[in-house]
């Protein structure tokens, strides 16, 4: 046959780099239960949709290349339910999927071009960072940043750590708009031996940077995973909810039967006394389309809960205080979560809803320490730019600064309370005490007195509606169909659903 | 097995200890609730885990971040 020698090299070529690092490593990871780079491209696109590109890459060290089949990332583009999608997945197996030239470029080029082309990127990280014999002495002398950071959010970027992940791979997680992190796997600027030998004591991964640092402190973990099977569903379950670029309206979904049913059990999930608590996700749960919450950041700042959902086959971003946790009170870690999380939605055209119940924003000298001043700022400084509908409902109590924060105070284009609202500057019965010097247990008659005497002047759901500041009252079982109504009227028609992205240059992680 | 604190999130006094040394709780379970901003506020175990010891009793004042009870996972 003509051209057969090279018909054979060129397969042996191919199957070396599909080899990836090896049979021995490969072996090595099945056995721990861990996926190999090809195996999660394999499950997180739709078959037969991978199109590799620089599948013949390997380290520009000529002495190195046989050790580095695709130079250690697999990279390339394919479709998650039917949508184009580029993919990097770091190859472990290889270098420990160290940086270097060759994959830096391929993956730039991939990047590159989802932000020409309006798709997403998804990172499938596991790296050891910097490959540092290429970058030693002169090597950094070849580096070329370029714009690898200049995050424009012309099309979403969704990471998934899935091992160790220091450089690229921590670098590009916290660039992203989702990132989840499977437990095991380690984020950090510097590895647990570098840090050990720099505090001369043991630091372990999991203490440095694992799952509980990143999903319960700095916030980096927008969701945990058990497997990489989970994290993979999870990265496919973000995407469903936005669009493929910025450019698109996010897509709509057929509502599940059953959507109506759970408004009507709203008064059964809400305590009668202001005293009591309850968790706002159960109440989002109730109202919105069967089984279409997904929630972003649970672990961190719980006091303030976010996350998407469709109402209608529509996506809506929401932003709500839960009064389960610190009785919803609102703090510095609150308003980086939700800053981060008007970005994200507000860049992807997708509407904002605010479920406001707070007792004000956390004070005392540790709250001082943590910047809550200028963090409550940066919320407003975001929420101000954004273009998409924003709708504000008052549930219970909404004191303070809060009430503006959550898109009261004229700016949501609607704002609406439940009959159970009650907005004042404080808490009547903390404004006695500091107004008038009168404590509860000192002189309950007068007490009491002079916190009727505050309450008359009203922040009942109806005084607010008297002078227009709250546009409807209504029953909380009528929340559904409010929304439905609301969104449907102020979907942005003259732009086909697609906002102004003021924001879309907005600092990625703001903790 | 390793000790787990269970930490207030919030300043305020405990009102009602509702679980007891000994007692199996799973992640999220109410273990003590406390008065705080008008409201009662729950105490939650953070993991899953077996009632090692109550630090503080009824009436205490916590502040943010105090240890009041441990479990044992």
């Amino acid at each position: 046959m003509a051209f057969e020698d090279k018909i054979k090299d060129h397969e042996a070529r191919r199957a070396k780099a599909m080899a990836m690092g090896g049979p021995e490593k490969l072996e090595k990871r099945k056995n721990a239960g861990v996926l190999n780079a090809r195996s999660r491209i394999d499950y997180l696109l739709d078959g037969g949709s991978f199109r590799e590109s620089g599948m013949f890459g390997t380290s520009y060290i000529k002495e190195m290349r046989e050790q580095t089949p695709t130079d250690g990332k697999v990279c390339g583009f394919g479709e998650i339910e039917s949508r184009p999608v580029g993919v990097v997945a770091y190859d472990f197996t290889v270098k420990g999927s160290s940086s270097s030239f060759t994959n830096n470029r391929k993956m730039s080029h991939i990047k590159d071009m989802g932000a020409k082309r309006g798709f997403p990127i998804v990172f499938l990280s596991e790296s050891t960072g910097i490959r540092m014999p290429d970058v030693m002495g002169e090597g950094m002398g070849l580096t070329n940043e370029g714009n690898r950071f200049w995050r424009k959010r012309e099309s979403p970027w969704v990471s998934s750590l899935m091992g160790y992940a220091f450089g690229s791979a921590a670098w590009h997680a916290c660039a992203a708009d989702f990132n989840v992190m499977r437990k095991g796997s380690v984020m950090a600027v510097a590895s647990p031996r570098m840090v050990s030998k720099a505090l001369n004591r043991e630091v372990t991964g999991e203490e440095l940077g694992g799952w509980k640092t990143h999903a319960e402190h700095s916030g980096f973990a927008d969701a945990v995973a058990d497997s990489d099977e989970e994290a993979l569903d999870l990265v496919k379950t973000f995407l469903s909810y936005l669009p493929t670029n910025q450019n698109e309206a996010p897509p709509v979904l057929p509502v599940p039967p059953g959507s109506e049913d759970g408004g009507k059990t709203i008064l059964d999930l809400m305590p009668e006394s202001l005293a009591k608590v309850y968790d706002v996700r159960k109440i989002i749960k109730a109202f919105v389309d069967k089984d279409s919450f997904f929630e972003i950041k649970a672990r961190y700042a719980k006091s303030l809960t976010t996350g998407l959902a469709r109402i209608d086959g529509h996506t809506v971003g929401f932003i709500a205080n839960n009064p389960q946790f610190k009785g919803g009170v609102m703090d510095a870690d609150g308003c980086c979560k939700a800053t981060s999380f008007i970005v994200m939605c507000d860049s992807y055209n997708i509407p904002l809803v605010f479920l406001q119940d707070q007792p004000g924003f956390l004070i005392g000298p540790e709250a001082e320490k943590n910047g809550v001043i200028g963090k409550i700022i940066n919320w407003m400084n975001a929420l101000l730019q954004v273009t998409m509908p924003r709708i504000s409902i008052i549930l219970r109590k909404s004191y303070g600064r809060g009430f503006i924060n959550m898109g009261a105070g004229g700016i949501a284009e609607e704002v609406a309370a439940w009959w159970t609202a009650d907005v004042s500057f404080m808490d009547p019965r903390s404004a006695v005490t500091i107004v008038h010097g009168v404590d509860e247990k000192d002189d309950p008659e007068q007490f009491n007195q002079l916190v009727d005497e505050m309450r008359e002047r009203g922040g009942s759901a109806y005084d607010l509606a008297s002078v227009y500041g709250v546009k409807e009252v209504f029953d909380p079982r009528e929340t559904r169909a409010y929304l439905i109504d609301m969104l449907k009227f102020h979907r942005s028609r003259l732009t086909g659903g697609v906002g102004q992205h003021l924001l879309s240059c907005w600092p990625t992680s703001y903790v | 097995m390793a000790d787990v604190d269970v930490k207030v999130e919030i300043t305020g006094s405990v009102w009602k200890i509702v679980k007891k040394v000994g007692d199996k709780v799973e992640e999220d379970d109410e273990i003590m609730i406390l008065e705080s901003m008008k409201m009662e506020i729950p105490v939650l175990a953070p993991e899953d885990g077996t009632i090692k010891s109550i630090i503080v009793k009824e009436g205490d004042s916590v502040v943010e971040d105090q240890t009041v009870a441990t479990l044992e996972n």
